[in-house]
């Protein structure tokens, strides 16, 4: 997934993303307010991790801007502000989940996966299609249930195209799913992945239709 | 003892101290009063015999019959020859002169009264013991309302001290229910104006605790949101330094995880040196403190970070004077705002960048300055860089939130001041306190 990190401080934001990036995930990293302002606009996010007290903006009063907006991307607030009433304003405001610091990045990332299972309707962390069975927790897939060894630019790939099955995404929305800003790309990455992905599963699985972008066959 | 068992012993005790001698006074006049009564009646009794010039037969049968009399009525012949008496069995002697005496006989005391009257002498007598007896009587009768008095007194004072301590028992019990969680002041309701005092001095005090409490929940609270921050990082940075799989990565986790740890200890030893200055957690030291000296002794210690932050420490310690108050609060003080401005001026102007610590002589203050050449603080952040875990924008990574708070305290304590202004070069921080002179 990717995951937009709003942390203003620095030792804190830092060893998140690369705990979050160990997961698997995409994480941009903003530091205040303002900027995390101009992210979301992006519409590129999966879920964003708020802190509340921040520089230059208010994370709460930036929250409830959003959702006035009507802005649905999954927020889970990550604050030390941990009285009762804190909680409520925050859920109230709109928040997926509320955690509370310090926390454990294992929690965290399991915080992550659920508000982004409810948000997809599901009940239970495995993704099962057909023969494909993922394991959005341990990061495991099974291909006609026998397990397959991804790396995680795949996983993260497949992860995305099983999260919406049918759907076309492109080669733009695939390339946003796998990295940050703040990292490189090749031109032919997705295309690459997607390969890998075909030779290590079923080269049918996963179909690509020019103009429309990639899709995982819904299982008949 | 209890205020009401002892006014109410004190009251009572005068109230029958003065009774009793009132009393005294009017049983003693009474029974004055009494006996002037019967010797008036005496005399009175005899005179009238005189006047009506009875001889004794007459006398006699005027009496006859009247045995049951007190008065015994004797008629003496100038020889000294008892010519008739009411008692004639009494052995009242004939007097030797006219007007009152006392007598005594073998029949007891008497009080009589003789008059001449024509060669005869006329005596009337009375037995003292009736007299006394008659005149206590009549004393006696006039304690009445005293006996009748004391007891309605002794209610009355035992409930009008029990009203007016009252209002001591009701501010007790109003005192008793305050607790750390419920400071609100006492009263409402009326007071008698000798116990509005205690109140007033109560309510102030309360109000003061409850401020200072305040403060310190506050302080807790706010303690406890600043440490979660260093420690979430220290967590995260474990959890990497755990989960990383080669030595490299583990080597720069834990090395990440070492500076995570030397920022918490920063935090926490600036906590405790903000609870040390709290006003209610102990009396400042109050001692001649040579500002130059503390001065140069911070630059020396501060040296080896400036110098591993590449920036240039100045120091220009010139007032030759002493400041009253603790030194190793002092010490602190400048200790924090060198450290600030070494980290700011690093992160404003880069290596090479100067900072400098003035002390002299201004006017009748002493003045110490730090000037960096930093981002500096935007005059409408200047004052509130002062508060508790306040943090600008500009703000550097790491800090507490209360270095400046920290100075702002130990400078109130000191009775001096400090503000923050503009750099002399345009760009940078000074921050100036100035001092009240030490008495010479």
């Amino acid at each position: 997934m990717r995951l937009l990190l709003v942390e203003d401080d620095s030792m804190i934001g830092a060893a998140a993303q690369q705990g979050l990036r160990q997961e698997g995930h995409t994480v941009d990293w903003v530091r205040d307010g303002k900027e995390a302002e101009l992210a979301v606009t992006d519409k590129v996010h999966d879920l964003v991790l708020l802190d509340l007290g921040l520089p230059r903006r208010d994370g709460l009063s930036l929250l409830r801007e959003w959702r006035a907006r009507g802005l649905a991307v999954p927020v889970v607030i990550i604050t030390a502000r941990d009285a009762v009433s804190d909680r409520i304003a925050g859920l109230d405001a709109g928040a997926d989940d509320y955690l509370v610091k310090p926390f454990d990045l294992d929690e965290l990332s399991a915080r992550v996966r659920a508000v982004a299972r409810r948000r997809a309707g599901r009940a239970e962390s495995t993704l099962r299609l057909g023969e494909l069975e993922i394991d959005t927790a341990t990061k495991r897939v099974q291909w006609k249930g026998a397990e397959v060894a991804l790396s995680a630019r795949e996983y993260a790939l497949l992860e995305a195209l099983a999260g919406r099955p049918g759907a076309y995404l492109t080669r733009a929305q695939l390339e946003e799913r796998l990295y940050g800003w703040d990292e490189e790309i090749a031109s032919n990455a997705v295309e690459v992945h997607i390969h890998g992905l075909r030779r290590k599963l079923d080269p049918a699985l996963i179909r690509n239709v020019r103009g429309l972008g990639y899709t995982l066959e819904r299982p008949a | 003892m209890s205020m009401r068992r002892r006014l109410l012993v004190w009251l009572l005790s005068s109230v029958l101290l003065g009774g009793f001698a009132a009393a005294a006074v009017v049983f003693y006049q009474a029974r004055q009063q009494s006996t002037e009564l019967f010797d008036y009646q005496l005399r009175q009794l005899a005179l009238t015999l005189r006047d009506r010039d009875y001889s004794p037969s007459q006398l006699a049968e005027a009496l006859q019959g009247q045995q049951d009399l007190d008065f015994v009525i004797q008629v003496w012949a100038p020889d000294g020859r008892l010519l008739y008496g009411t008692h004639q069995h009494l052995d009242i002697p004939a007097p030797e002169a006219t007007g009152f005496a006392d007598v005594t006989t073998r029949s007891g005391r008497w009080r009589v009264f003789s008059t001449w009257h024509r060669g005869l002498t006329i005596q009337v007598a009375q037995h003292k013991v009736a007299r006394e007896a008659l005149a206590l009587g009549a004393a006696l009768r006039t304690l009445a309302p005293f006996v009748l008095a004391l007891p309605l007194m002794g209610f009355l004072i035992w409930r009008l001290v029990g009203r007016e301590v009252r209002f001591l028992e009701t501010t007790a019990r109003a005192v008793a229910l305050r607790s750390p969680e419920s400071l609100e002041p006492i009263g409402g309701e009326a007071v008698p104006e000798e116990i509005q005092p205690l109140v007033d001095a109560l309510n102030d005090l309360l109000g003061r605790l409850g401020g200072a409490l305040a403060q310190q929940r506050q302080f807790i609270a706010d303690a406890a949101h600043e440490l979660r921050t260093p420690l979430t990082a220290l967590r995260l940075q474990l959890q990497l330094a755990q989960r990383a799989k080669e030595p490299a990565e583990r080597e720069r986790a834990l090395a990440t995880l070492g500076e995570g740890i030397t920022r918490a200890t920063h935090v926490v030893e600036q906590l405790l040196a903000m609870a040390r200055q709290d006003p209610a957690a102990q009396a400042m030291e109050k001692k001649p403190v040579d500002l130059d000296a503390v001065a140069r002794e911070v630059v020396e210690a501060e040296a080896a970070f400036a110098e591993a932050m590449e920036v240039e420490l100045r120091l220009d310690a010139r007032f030759g004077g002493t400041v009253t108050g603790d030194r190793a609060a002092l010490r602190t003080v400048i200790e924090n705002l060198v450290d600030n401005a070494i980290r700011y001026g690093r992160q404003g102007a880069g290596p090479g960048s100067v900072v400098t610590v003035r002390a002299y002589r201004g006017g009748d203050r002493a003045i110490l300055e730090v000037e960096d050449a930093g981002p500096g603080i935007p005059p409408e952040d200047r004052t509130r860089v002062f508060d508790r875990f306040y943090r600008g924008e500009a703000a550097a990574e790491g800090g507490s939130g209360l270095g400046l708070a920290i100075v702002h305290r130990i400078v109130e304590r000191h009775g001096a001041t400090v503000e923050l202004s503009e750099a002399s070069g345009g760009r940078g921080l000074l921050a100036r306190i100035a001092f009240p002179l030490s008495p010479a």
